[in-house]
């Protein structure tokens, strides 16, 4: 199978107002990801584009959304166990 | 119709059942506001996408001064648009010429510039383009439709954890009397990432 697969979607009329996701779990986890950002990291993102960038080297070719969770996993996986937050 | 297809009408996938239990704990520990993911999923679905960047590029080829506004500071100047937040929070416009071609990549992850372009494309994200476009981007942009004089120098900007790029496409002519929404409706996505021109 070709390595440029997904660069064949460049074939497909893409204008403006596309749709982001192709599943609700990939919005849902993309919320989670925002939702811990701003509530247990103050907004800051580095923390999770660390992990993101992590999960994205452990396995290349796994599909983005999913690493998107398992970063979104190790990240709340730091977090103190109890914290009023 | 087989068994199958009556036994598991809409299977759970693992990635599912661990996002559903991810969203179970932050609730519980009461990371996420009611109503959140349906704000977040709205927006970027209807709100935060290409068309936003389109407005930028098309107030840039409308106005020299903005113009010069946003290649000098691009953050400011597009949340002059109205347009910010994450993944916006310094952002960098760089301006195809007819002698310099800007294309924009992330090696490490997917960062890119929500703000105007909504969520990256699929392509994006995948090892190939994160690879091949600093090794060998000429070949790549040839083979993604986007041919480029053989003098043209291509500047590849890869992201990071503090800069996100836009490029500025080169206004196509026979568009003088065009408006600014006109303008805009000629911008597409690949064009302000840099792997196509117009």
């Amino acid at each position: 199978m070709s390595t440029t697969l997904s660069l064949s979607e460049l074939d497909l009329p893409r204008r403006n107002g596309e749709l982001a996701f192709d599943a609700p779990w990939q919005s849902t986890v993309l919320a989670l990801a925002a939702a811990v950002v701003d509530h247990a990291f103050g907004g800051d993102r580095e923390p999770f584009r660390q992990q993101l960038i992590k999960a994205v080297a452990a396995e290349p070719d796994r599909p983005y959304w999913e690493s998107w969770t398992a970063a979104l996993e190790a990240l709340v996986e730091s977090l103190p166990e109890q914290r009023n937050w | 119709m087989s068994e199958e297809n009556h036994h598991h009408p809409a299977a759970v996938s693992p990635v599912e059942r661990r996002v559903a239990a991810l969203e179970a704990l932050l609730t519980e520990r009461g990371l996420v506001p009611d109503g959140f993911i349906e704000e977040i999923t709205h927006r970027y679905e209807s709100e935060i996408g290409p068309m936003n960047g389109a407005k930028v590029v098309a107030r840039a080829w409308a106005d020299p001064a903005y113009k010069e506004r946003l290649l000098t500071d691009g953050t400011a100047a597009i949340a002059e648009l109205g347009f910010g937040g994450a993944e916006g929070d310094h952002m960098v416009v760089v301006e195809n010429t007819p002698a310099i071609h800007n294309v924009v990549v992330c090696t490490l992850c997917s960062c890119y510039p929500w703000p105007v372009l909504g969520l990256p494309p699929a392509w994006y994200k995948d090892p190939p383009y994160r690879a091949r476009m600093v090794r060998e981007p000429r070949a790549l942009l040839a083979e993604m439709g986007c041919e480029l004089p053989g003098n043209a120098e291509i500047r590849v900007w890869d992201s990071s954890a503090e800069v996100r790029y836009l490029v500025l496409p080169e206004r196509p002519s026979g568009n003088e009397d065009m408006t600014e929404a006109e303008l805009a409706g000629l911008v597409t996505r690949d064009s302000m990432i840099g792997v196509a021109r117009l």
